[in-house]
Formats: structure tokens, C-alpha cells, sequence
């Protein structure tokens, strides 16, 4: 016992010391091109980074419902949404037809063996984050109906 | 213990004389549950009835050097269900150091990685599977242009807590041919693996020491139409059946998948058709076929579409790729295709007035048609009109009615052989026939409070007979929220409420998930990688907190 609560203090001094920052990790996009997470929020740029699965129903219900307002707040304040699917070969050729499928604008990136995740520590999916400067500001995980008005008012006073 | 701590202080202390470019971070998980007898369910808690399955993740970056560790526990017992090696044991599980210089990204130490599509290698890491099969030793990879780049793996699979004494080798290509070819809207890339594992035969001549893999693929995106195509071979060893080697015989294995796509704004269309024979490959040879999916080198999951309501979980597909020649069964393996569409309706549609998504799949997959010989050799087809192992049919309808109301219908139409849902010989006992339907309604108050409720029914005269299913949610904020849930097997022949009560609270770096209820007895899957957990009663909790 005296062990873990040793380990849970050190968590939370190191919570406190910690910088939350995106690792150097470089996803593949649907065409093949390397993109380095770290870049995507650079000169003051806010990235929403949205971590999702083809199976993962609340993961797609949070990328639908973000999708009805997408172009409108995107008019309201400059930002992009990445979303950082974790599929596996079992489902990754079925990113592509998704997305499409669903008419979803997003930049989709692919996280097929789960290195982003691992680094990131999600247990779970959906996870959502918002980004910028590659330091990460808000985080969320799970959905529930409305988060998405949260996200984009935590977006708002980025700007 | 010590070692831990050791690191951990060694980190602060670098943290605290350090400059910039450098980042500390890692995450806290912990799974536990505290079982008790249940005598509806016939469960009787096993003496050990507080188990906890816990992972502490730590990393440490500087400039382009990454380092990182993993302490895992599974005290005092793990999990229900989980692999036995883990149970009581804890420790530092894998650690690694990564350094990513101009061309090169080399590892050392544990690591994870994929070839292809992983039917040739994958190794990785689920926590609610029970699965890491990292390979500790060097992954080097070279980028000789931006066209052209190689892998190497060369170390020994972990097993729990200790180490496989085979050794895995392997190489990875992948040469991008658009510059070569002078294209501009079109991608073209080839690729090219060998996997290889030797394990000693002690004085067995008879069994190879050295199995390999090769493997080749093309993956072609044109504007809207994409196709992947991979196919492996596998030397031939001999197979083991629950950890025991049969005869001498050797048999040779191989595996083909493509998939074709076509998609524009508001369409997708994806089939995927494989053929897998006599194809598994594992770092042991004892291990084939083991149900805790552990030990693996290639990556064999079902193609199915995944779903994640209470009553379309019951019947599920797993994979059926191996050789089976014994008195009870003959099998070379599994053949089929599973196809998905999806389509997003213009506003003002038939189904509704904002747009309306539809998404439908189609899977069918059967045993390869062979003929088995007295001599334990066999003639196969390449398709052929084997034993029929799964057939789904599913549609799903997405509506928005308004601003605050939306629902989504599912159906599914599921023909699952008994043997693959419940166990024992594949192809002999019969089928399960099954119909599931499916409404979810999710209502958004002001504030980020919503409701969610879904209503289910299983139709079927076969196994358990009917069910109903009934879940309610209420998000008390986008952080907060609590269900009740019940699964009613009514038609059975003990009408057993499989209910559920719980939360969760997720904010910022913390989420804790708390529930109560009974757990239906079946196969969790992943990814289309299941692990059996069988019925019990019990409190859980889940703890994640990251740094």
C-alpha cells in the first residue's frame, strides 16, 4: 500500500511539473504522406485532435455531430480537425470509404498500430484534444451529446 | 520496485536541470473487480475475489531521443478470463529507447510494429484483450529516399513476464513507384516482408528449427478507386494441437487478401475478400491455436463488422485460419469477403429532413473446401463450397430530427455456426439464426446535459432462445454521467436479467468508470480479436489518469 501511494504522489508531482505536449510521432494521411504530430498546431494554429475507430460508435456520433456545424465555426474561428483514426488492419480499408461516405472534411490521419494512442495514454476512444503551439490545452474522452458545443466554445477562446 | 523509483526520481531530477525540447509524460491505468457468488448465474467467486489488472507508463523525450517504461501489475490475481502467466505477477514489463536521426528511427529494447496488412507480422498491444506480444530486441529503420525505405526486426517475443527462446527476424520494404512511373493522381506502392522465427528441435530432426514467411503487396489509389492486394507463404512446420505436436507431418501455409474501394463526397463502397490456409504463426510452435490469442506473430482478425450494443455482441465472429486434422474435425481454413457501404442522403430526403446516413454490411465466410486423405495430407480448392462458419447482414440508419433529437435504427441478420459461437467442432453441430433490431434515441438538453435510450430485441428458436435489452443513460454534464442497463434472455430457460448499473467521470486527465451487474459469458472482442470471459457478478472499476 505504501508503495502505490508513493507511485500516485510521484504522479502528481510529476502532473504538476509536466508539460502536456504532443510526442514526436509521424502519421501516414489516407494518401501515404508523413505528417508529424507535432507540426500540425505550429504558429499559434488550433488543431482539434479527435481519436476515433470505424467500430467506435460514440467516436463516429462525436465526428457526425461535429460535422453538421464544421464549416460554420471553421467561418468563425480558424481551425482544423484531425481525425486520428486507430483502426487496425481489420477495419483500416474502411476509413476511407467512412469518411466519404459520411461526407466528414476533416484531415484523417491513421494511427494503425496504436503508437499515438500508447503515447497518448488512451485507454479508451473517443479522446479529444485541442492543440496549439503543440501544447495541448483541453482534453476530453468519452461522448456525450453536446460535448461538441464545449469543444468549440474551449476553441473560441483560443482565437 | 526499487528500480522504478529509481527511474522515476532519475527523471524528475533531469526535468529539473533541464532546458527545453524535452517532455516528460505517461499514464496510470488500473482495471480491478471485486467478485461475489451469484447463485442465479451459477458463479461462485473464486477465493480471490478482488482482482486488479494495473499499468503504469512512463516516457521520457529529449530532442530526438525517446525513452520510455512500462510497470505492470496483476495483483493480487488478474482479471477473469485474462492469461493465467499474468496472474499474481507484476513487474518493469518493457522499457525502450528510441532515437530518430535524418534517415534512421532505430529502437531498442521493446517494440511494436507492423508489416503490410500484420497478417505476416504485427505486434501490439491491448490492454482489455490481455494482449502484448512486443518484441524485445532492435527494430532499425531506414528511409534511403522518400520513395524507398527498410525495417529490420531481429529479438524475442514476450510471453507474460518472460521471454520466448525463439528468435524472430524480419524484413520490411515498401518502395513508393510515383516518381518512377511519372504519376500525379495516382499512388502506387509495392512492398515486400520475410518474417522468420527459429526455435530449437532439440534432437527432433523431423521438426524445422527455422519457419519463415514471405509476403508481398500493391496498394493503388486512383482518385476514387483504391485496391491492396498482400499474399503470404509459410514454410511448412508441423501443427500442434493444444500445445501438442500430433506427427512429423509438415504442412505449408498461405494467406491472400484484397480489397477494393470506391468512394466519393456523401458515397463509400469497400469489399474485402481473404483466403487463409493452414495460416498462424506463432513464436512458439506449441502455442498455435491457444485462446488467449497469445504468442502471436501474424495478425489474423475477423473481417467483420464490429458492433457495440448489448445484443448484437452475442454472436460473433472469430477467425477460423487454422489446420485442424484429428477425429472429431477437418478444416484447412477460412474463405469469404465482407463488403460496406455507406451513403449520406442530401437534405429533405425519404428518411428525413436534415441529412439521414446509411451505412450496411455484408459478410459471408466459410471453411475452404478440402478433401482430407488417409495419409493426413489433403486436397483443397481454392474457394470451393466448404462448411458455411458466418453470414451477417446488417443496416444502419443515422436521423437527426431536430436540434436537440436524433436516433439510429440497426438490424442485423446473423447466421453463425454453433461450433464457432459456443465451441467444440466447427461445421457439424447446426447453425444459431439470429435477427437483432436495435432503436437508439439520444435527446440534448441545455448545459451539456443529454439522455440516451436504447431499446433492443434478439429474435431466435436456436441457443438462448429471445432477448430484450434496454439501456438508459443520463449525462448529468459532459463529464458526468450514469446508466442502468439490463439484458433479458427471456426466452430462456432461466429468464436471467443480465443487468448493469454504473458511471463514469471523465475530465481533463482523469476518468474513473464505475459499475455494477452481471456479466454475460462470451467472447469480448477487440478489433476483431475476442477473449472468452465467462459469467460472473461483481463491482468494477476502471481508473485512468495521464501526465
Amino acid at each position: 500500500m505504501k508503495k502505490l501511494i508513493t507511485i500516485i504522489s510521484l504522479i502528481f508531482s510529476i502532473t504538476a511539473n509536466s508539460q502536456s505536449t504532443l510526442p514526436n510521432i509521424s502519421l501516414n494521411s489516407l494518401d501515404g504522406k508523413e505528417i508529424n504530430v507535432q507540426e500540425i498546431s505550429s504558429n499559434d494554429k488550433i488543431a482539434v485532435i479527435s481519436l476515433w475507430a470505424t467500430w467506435c460508435v460514440p467516436c463516429i456520433k462525436e465526428l457526425d455531430a461535429i460535422s453538421e456545424y464544421y464549416e460554420e465555426w471553421k467561418d468563425e474561428v480558424d481551425f482544423e480537425l484531425f481525425a486520428i483514426s486507430t483502426d487496425d488492419s481489420r477495419t483500416i480499408k474502411r476509413v476511407n470509404a467512412m469518411v466519404n461516405g459520411k461526407g466528414w472534411e476533416y484531415t484523417i490521419l491513421l494511427d494503425s498500430n496504436n503508437k499515438l494512442q500508447r503515447a497518448l495514454g488512451a485507454s479508451t476512444i473517443p479522446l479529444t484534444l485541442i492543440v496549439k503551439n503543440n501544447k495541448i490545452v483541453y482534453r476530453h474522452s468519452g461522448y456525450s451529446a453536446g460535448v461538441e458545443f464545449e469543444l468549440f466554445d474551449k476553441i473560441k477562446e483560443l482565437k | 520496485m526499487k528500480k522504478i523509483l529509481f527511474f522515476i526520481s532519475l527523471i524528475i531530477s533531469l526535468t529539473t536541470v533541464s532546458q527545453n525540447n524535452e517532455n516528460i509524460f505517461g499514464s496510470f491505468e488500473s482495471n480491478s473487480q471485486l467478485l461475489q457468488d451469484d447463485s442465479t448465474l451459477n458463479f461462485t467467486s473464486p477465493d480471490d475475489n478482488f482482482r486488479a489488472n494495473s499499468y503504469f507508463q512512463l516516457n521520457y523525450n529529449i530532442g530526438n531521443v525517446s525513452t520510455g517504461i512500462q510497470y505492470e501489475s496483476y495483483l493480487p490475481s488478474a482479471m477473469l478470463g485474462y492469461y493465467p502467466q499474468y496472474n499474481g505477477g507484476n513487474g518493469i514489463a518493457s522499457y525502450f529507447m528510441n532515437i530518430k536521426q535524418n534517415k534512421t528511427d532505430i529502437t531498442l529494447g521493446y517494440f511494436y510494429g507492423q508489416f503490410g496488412n500484420g497478417l505476416i507480422f504485427r505486434s501490439w498491444e491491448n490492454r482489455q484483450l490481455g494482449i502484448n506480444n512486443a518484441i524485445k530486441g532492435v527494430k532499425f529503420k531506414y528511409k534511403f529516399s522518400e520513395s524507398f525505405n527498410l525495417t529490420t526486426i531481429y529479438g524475442q517475443q514476450r510471453n507474460g513476464f518472460e521471454l520466448n527462446e525463439s528468435t524472430i527476424q524480419g524484413v520490411d520494404s515498401n518502395l513508393n513507384l510515383n516518381k518512377f512511373l511519372n504519376f500525379e493522381k495516382t499512388d502506387l506502392t509495392i512492398g515486400a516482408s520475410y518474417v522468420g522465427r527459429y526455435q530449437n528441435n532439440s534432437t527432433n530432426d523431423l521438426i524445422p528449427a527455422n519457419v519463415k514467411s514471405i509476403g508481398a503487396r500493391v496498394n493503388l489509389y486512383s482518385g476514387r478507386f483504391s485496391l491492396n492486394l498482400e499474399g503470404i507463404i509459410k514454410d511448412s512446420d508441423v501443427i500442434a494441437n493444444e500445445g501438442i505436436i500430433l506427427s512429423d507431418k509438415l504442412y505449408d501455409g498461405t494467406a491472400l487478401q484484397l480489397d477494393l474501394g470506391y468512394s466519393k463526397k456523401g458515397l463509400g463502397l469497400n469489399t474485402t475478400f481473404r483466403r487463409l490456409e493452414n495460416f498462424n504463426f506463432y513464436s512458439d510452435r506449441l502455442a498455435e491455436g491457444n485462446i488467449y490469442n497469445q504468442q502471436t506473430i501474424s495478425y489474423t482478425p475477423a473481417l467483420t463488422k464490429q458492433q457495440d450494443y448489448l445484443l448484437t455482441n452475442i454472436y460473433v465472429y472469430s477467425a477460423q485460419p487454422r489446420l485442424v486434422i484429428n477425429a472429431l474435425e477437418n478444416r484447412s481454413g477460412e474463405v469469404g469477403s465482407q463488403t460496406d457501404f455507406y451513403y449520406t442522403f442530401k437534405k429533405d430526403s425519404f428518411f428525413g429532413k436534415y441529412k439521414s446516413k446509411i451505412a450496411v454490411n455484408f459478410s459471408y465466410w466459410a471453411a475452404i473446401e478440402s478433401n482430407f486423405n488417409q495419409d493426413q495430407s489433403y486436397d483443397v480448392e481454392f474457394i470451393g463450397d466448404g462448411n458455411r462458419y458466418y453470414r451477417d447482414f446488417n443496416f444502419e440508419l443515422k436521423n437527426r430530427w431536430n436540434n436537440k433529437f436524433n436516433t439510429t435504427i440497426t438490424m442485423l441478420d446473423v447466421i453463425i455456426d454453433k461450433g464457432v459461437a459456443l465451441g467444440g467442432p466447427l461445421g457439424v453441430q447446426g447453425d444459431i439464426k439470429a435477427k437483432v433490431g436495435v432503436i437508439e434515441g439520444t435527446y440534448r438538453y441545455e448545459n451539456g446535459k443529454s439522455s440516451r435510450a436504447v431499446i433492443q430485441h434478439l429474435w431466435t428458436k436456436d441457443d438462448k432462445k429471445n432477448w430484450a435489452g434496454l439501456v438508459y443513460e443520463y449525462n448529468f454534464s459532459t463529464s458526468l454521467n450514469v446508466f442502468i442497463a439490463d439484458g433479458w434472455n427471456y426466452g430462456g430457460t432461466d429468464k436471467i436479467h443480465y443487468y448493469n448499473i454504473g458511471g463514469s467521470y471523465s475530465k481533463d486527465n482523469i476518468r474513473l468508470s464505475l459499475n455494477y451487474g452481471r456479466q454475460r459469458g462470451g467472447l469480448i472482442c477487440v478489433g476483431g480479436v475476442c477473449r472468452y470471459v465467462p459469467e460472473n457478478t461483481g463491482l468494477n472499476l476502471n481508473l485512468n489518469v495521464v501526465f
